[in-house]
């Protein structure tokens, strides 16, 4: 019995399997360097998990529709071009030069990640997030499932830091105050429900606890 | 005026016989906005601290029974830890997101692409040996041991860098209308007035215990050299500026004095005299051709064991190694190691799947990224060189903080400067585009060189908070500068200490020194020499000690 683990390389997609390495790769000459077509994982993981500290949302289990609306948005300009925000910003400059024909492959893309459970991050009031709420089912639906149709997405499985961060930039006239973004105004008339901070807290925690 | 920006020494002459200490003494010689004085005076009175050469000892392994080591990511520090592993024995494969190595050791040149997230370009210099810029380290300290160490088992040629040019510029628009001014000019100048208001306040009797006569005569002698004071103590200019005119076949014409008022309303008073000492005085060092030459050496050494375009997807320990998952061309695979030394950022790997304890991942989520910036233009000409500067770097208050010369290539046609260094707070060009990054270094070159327009060509701009791979420049622990906090040195120890004994974080981000090459050498050390450390558990029988 060696005493050392030796390497155990398993290859889960492969056409073969128990490949070595370096009969997988050819080493690619410090001469030639292509852009990265893998762009969105450095700051939404691979798998679409997302990370908070560079704030990346996930994306694993985004509703297709919802992704190519904010793609486009993001494309043109209704989000990230305003205001300081640097992820936003970061996002905006990374979609603005991708064609229609790209974001199709990108919607088709994140929709294979498997549905995540993001982790709640805060408490609030519940009972007071509740009666928040009410006004936010009438789009969102009654258990956050969400409405294709009235462009609302399911909420309770994502982040609740960026719902937080989202209720807060819509509120302020960073999202949503794009004169040409229909869909952002619509949202952005509707968090005036929402008066404080601690309400918006208070109402994503609500959210989470309908997971 | 003395006492008005002597506030340190007014306080301090309260008692009129009170006995100044060392401390004291070199409070007040700072005080007066030197550090160089300071510098001299505690070398003498031995304070200043020495630097070693720190290459791991390893016991070579088993060749039967090599254990693996997998690193992730090809940066300084991961290529010292692989190199050292590899020839002690150690199985190791290095897994890089990038398609090339070197992580932040990123040297540019014609036809090399700046990867930055939305803002991807294409280097567009003219395809020759000295036209490269070094878009992330540029200097190597004499100082720095460990890396002149690697420089030369690797053998990677260095030649000498010049940081300090008293014939470059310092321009600051507080003072003499934004009019730059040479080096010479404000070094000399603001060394002779401070001399002056020292040389007036210098009182031997007060130095009477530390000082005997002859101490204190070498001091006030010390004092009038360091501003070319004239006999009677006051500085009244001094050739140390240059001459306006003659000094060779004709008497010299010395140049005008430049109100001592005038260079206080500049912040470079505290900056200027002592940008040049400490890490970046002299001597320096850069590899021969570019920064990366020190990659290619490692590279070559590692060639067959580095796996580039991968992306990690997940890292695990598993009590006796670690997992690691990642794909590559769209395909996935795991890779299970004895060791791992990763060295991804931080703020990265806290996006990465992991079963990492808590404290480790609070550890991991507080360092904050770094915001470097810079950028550079090829020139038509090195229109420098007519003006005497050849290397160097002009100081100014504008956001592009510096303009740096090249200290080699001298007298050929063209030439790559630095237009913009943000070191810290580099947000302001991180939010601009492209076009505006350039038109803005441009307009505040011209306020040190009229004809920088004109001269400028194909400009490239590199904003580290957007690198693909990376999202940041060197970590940052501390949230204020006073200091770290007793939570911060908590979170530094634990995130230097091994998760599930296998799996180390290296890189400058794990140092208490970011920003510098010699940390991530360090820091690979200090990883490897822990894991000999738990592992021989003080046996010298063949293998890893488990139980």
């Amino acid at each position: 019995m060696n005493r050392f683990a030796k390497f155990t390389i398993t290859c889960y997609l492969a056409m073969g399997s128990g490949l070595a390495l370096a009969d997988q790769y050819a080493l690619v000459s410090n001469d030639v360097q292509p852009l990265s077509n893998k762009v969105c994982a450095t700051c939404h993981g691979a798998n679409g998990q997302g990370n908070a500290v560079v704030g990346g949302p996930s994306l694993a289990g985004l509703e297709p529709w919802y992704v190519r609306n904010q793609l486009l948005s993001f494309r043109a300009n209704y989000r990230g071009g305003q205001g300081s925000y640097i992820p936003a910003f970061e996002m905006q400059d990374s979609v603005a030069e991708l064609s229609d024909s790209e974001i199709d492959e990108l919607v088709a893309y994140i929709s294979t990640w498997p549905a995540l459970d993001t982790p709640a991050t805060f408490t609030g009031d519940m009972s007071h997030g509740s009666e928040l709420y009410a006004s936010c089912a009438a789009c969102h639906g009654i258990d956050a499932e969400g409405n294709a149709a009235l462009n609302a997405p399911a909420l309770a499985t994502r982040d609740d830091w960026y719902m937080l961060r989202q209720l807060k930039l819509f509120k302020s006239g960073f999202r949503g105050g794009h004169p040409d973004d229909a869909i952002g105004a619509q949202m952005q008339a509707a968090v005036s429900v929402l008066e404080t901070e601690q309400d918006m807290v208070d109402v994503v925690a609500y959210i989470k606890s309908m997971n | 005026m003395a006492d008005r920006i002597h506030p340190t020494r007014s306080s301090n002459t309260k008692g009129k016989n009170r006995k100044v200490t060392r401390r004291e003494l070199l409070t007040y010689l700072a005080a007066t906005g030197s550090s160089a004085t300071v510098l001299q005076a505690s070398a003498a009175l031995g304070l200043v601290p020495d630097t070693t050469v720190d290459i791991p000892q390893i016991p070579r392994v088993d060749p039967v029974n090599r254990p693996s080591v997998v690193v992730l990511g090809a940066g300084i520090a991961g290529l010292t830890a692989a190199y050292e592993l590899d020839k002690a024995g150690y199985d190791c494969v290095i897994l890089e997101a990038a398609p090339k190595a070197g992580g932040r050791c990123l040297t540019v040149r014609s036809g090399d692409v700046i990867d930055e997230v939305g803002n991807p370009q294409r280097c567009e210099f003219d395809d020759e040996d000295h036209l490269y810029f070094n878009a992330g380290p540029a200097r190597l300290p004499s100082t720095h041991r460990n890396m002149l160490h690697y420089c030369k088992e690797l053998g990677v040629e260095l030649e000498i860098f010049i940081n300090e040019n008293k014939e470059a510029y310092v321009q600051d628009d507080a003072m003499l209308g934004g009019k730059p001014l040479k080096n010479k000019l404000f070094t000399t100048n603001a060394r002779g007035f401070m001399a002056e208001i020292m040389a007036k306040n210098f009182e031997p009797k007060q130095l009477d215990v530390a000082f005997d006569d002859w101490e204190a005569e070498s001091l006030i002698g010390a004092i009038r050299s360091f501003g070319d004071l004239s006999e009677d103590d006051l500085y009244k200019g001094s050739f140390r500026a240059g001459y306006l005119k003659g000094g060779y076949l004709e008497h010299g014409v010395q140049e005008d004095v430049v109100a001592f008022k005038e260079l206080l309303k500049s912040s470079f008073m505290r900056s200027v005299l002592n940008a040049n000492e400490g890490e970046t005085g002299p001597v320096l060092f850069q590899p021969v051709g570019g920064m990366d030459k020190i990659v290619d050496g490692f590279v070559r050494q590692l060639n067959n064991k580095i796996y580039y375009s991968v992306a990690v997807t997940s890292v695990e320990t598993t009590g006796d190694g670690v997992a690691v998952a990642y794909e590559h061309n769209g395909m996935k695979y795991m890779l299970q190691a004895d060791y791992c030394f990763n060295c991804i950022p931080t703020h990265l790997m806290t996006g990465i799947s992991n079963n990492f304890s808590p404290s480790y991942r609070e550890a991991m989520a507080y360092v904050r990224r770094g915001e470097a910036y810079k950028s550079a233009f090829q020139t038509k000409t090195r229109f420098w060189e007519k003006d005497d500067i050849y290397g160097g770097i002009s100081w100014t208050n504008q956001p592009i903080r510096q303009i740096w010369y090249p200290p080699h290539g001298m007298f050929k046609q063209k030439g790559i400067i630095l237009s913009a260094y943000n070191f810290g707070g580099g947000m302001h060009f991180t939010k601009l585009s492209q076009e505006q990054r350039l038109e803005t270094a441009i307009e505040q070159g011209e306020k040190i060189h009229p004809d920088y327009r004109q001269q400028v060509e194909k400009g490239i701009t590199i904003a580290w908070h957007r690198m693909n791979h990376m999202l940041g420049c060197s970590a940052r622990w501390q949230r204020n500068r006073s200091g770290m906090t007793a939570e911060e040195e908590r979170l530094f120890n634990r995130i230097r200490e091994p998760e599930g004994n296998r799996h180390y974080m290296i890189g400058d981000q794990v140092t208490l020194h970011s920003a510098w090459q010699e940390s991530a050498v360090l820091s690979a050390h200090w990883a490897i020499n822990d894991m000999v450390k738990r592992n021989s558990g003080g046996s010298s029988m063949p293998g890893r000690r488990i139980s």
